[in-house]
């Protein structure tokens, strides 16, 4: 197991963290991520993106467990980052696994939507 | 009888949470129904950033009204006042006609994401999740450069949730 090296987001309320195990990366957010995180967050989740396929990783696992809140900022620099793993190629390709909350209950929803965008590409834990 | 509260304030990006969370234990106290106070805890939050992002002097107004409706049922209210600049109406004016063409909220809100993908600038998801996840009826009315945007939702009575 490795931290992967993330840009700061040098906010108080939100915490990122990412770490490798063989062929699945580790994202944990904790707090809260709204608008002023949003640029930030895109940074990091491009950067786990970048890592994702220069180490050929199989799946992405996102724990949302620890957080509280999520704007549509931060909701839009999940759907450029899922939109970019959608477009590589086949040799590339993962998978990206939310694990929510079920008493977190803007998660439900606003998961249900992120799967309907990428169907194939992601899988729901509640 | 109708409870309700309104707030005038310059607000910055850190205080938004803060509403967000005083509007939700709000929420609680009116409402019996956790679903709901997501919802419209969700609603709030979004509309007051939206309305805060795009000020052009810096001040908003919201404003929540629960007015009771027919056999026990509540109708929420949230809206929001702001003053903006032409380019940001027409926006939203071109939102607003999009929602006339898609009834199907989450259909819009599908379209919102795959345009949202390859945006640079701003999301363009908040109203739209709003309308989708919030579960709320949408209207916005225009005069000059004050902009209303006010978002409503039925909750059921006390008990049902």
């Amino acid at each position: 197991m490795s931290a992967l090296e993330l840009p700061a987001l040098e906010v108080p309320d939100l915490s990122v963290e990412a770490t490798c195990h063989g062929e699945v990366v580790e994202l944990r957010l904790s707090g809260t991520a709204d608008m002023r995180v949003s640029e930030a967050l895109e940074r990091v989740l491009s950067r786990v993106h970048e890592e994702a396929q220069r180490s050929e990783v199989k799946q992405v696992r996102v724990d949302l467990r620890a957080l509280e809140f999520m704007n549509s900022s931060c909701l839009k620099s999940f759907v450029t980052w899922i939109g970019n793993a959608r477009d590589v190629s086949e040799k590339h390709r993962y998978s990206i696994h939310f694990i929510s909350r079920s008493e977190i209950l803007w998660q439900r929803r606003s998961l249900h939507a992120l799967r309907c965008f990428a169907v194939d590409l992601i899988s729901v834990e509640c | 009888m109708t409870t309700a509260f309104e707030l005038q304030f310059r607000p910055s990006a850190a205080l938004i949470q803060v509403v967000r969370r005083f509007v939700s234990d709000f929420y609680v106290g009116v409402l019996d129904d956790p679903d709901a106070v997501a919802r419209v805890a969700l609603a709030t939050h979004e509309l007051l950033e939206n309305a805060v992002k795009y000020s052009m002097d810096g001040t908003t107004e919201l404003s929540i009204d629960v007015e009771p409706g027919p056999e026990g049922t509540r109708e929420i209210a949230i809206r929001l006042r702001n003053r903006a600049a032409t380019c940001d109406i027409e926006a939203l004016r071109g939102l607003f006609e999009e929602m006339e063409r898609f009834p199907d909220p989450c259909a819009q809100y599908q379209v919102a994401m795959e345009r949202g993908a390859r945006r640079r600038t701003g999301s363009g998801l908040g109203i739209v999740r709003v309308r989708a996840e919030g579960e709320m009826r949408m209207r916005c009315s225009v005069e000059g450069d004050r902009v209303l945007i006010e978002a409503r939702t039925q909750v059921g009575p006390r008990g049902q949730a």
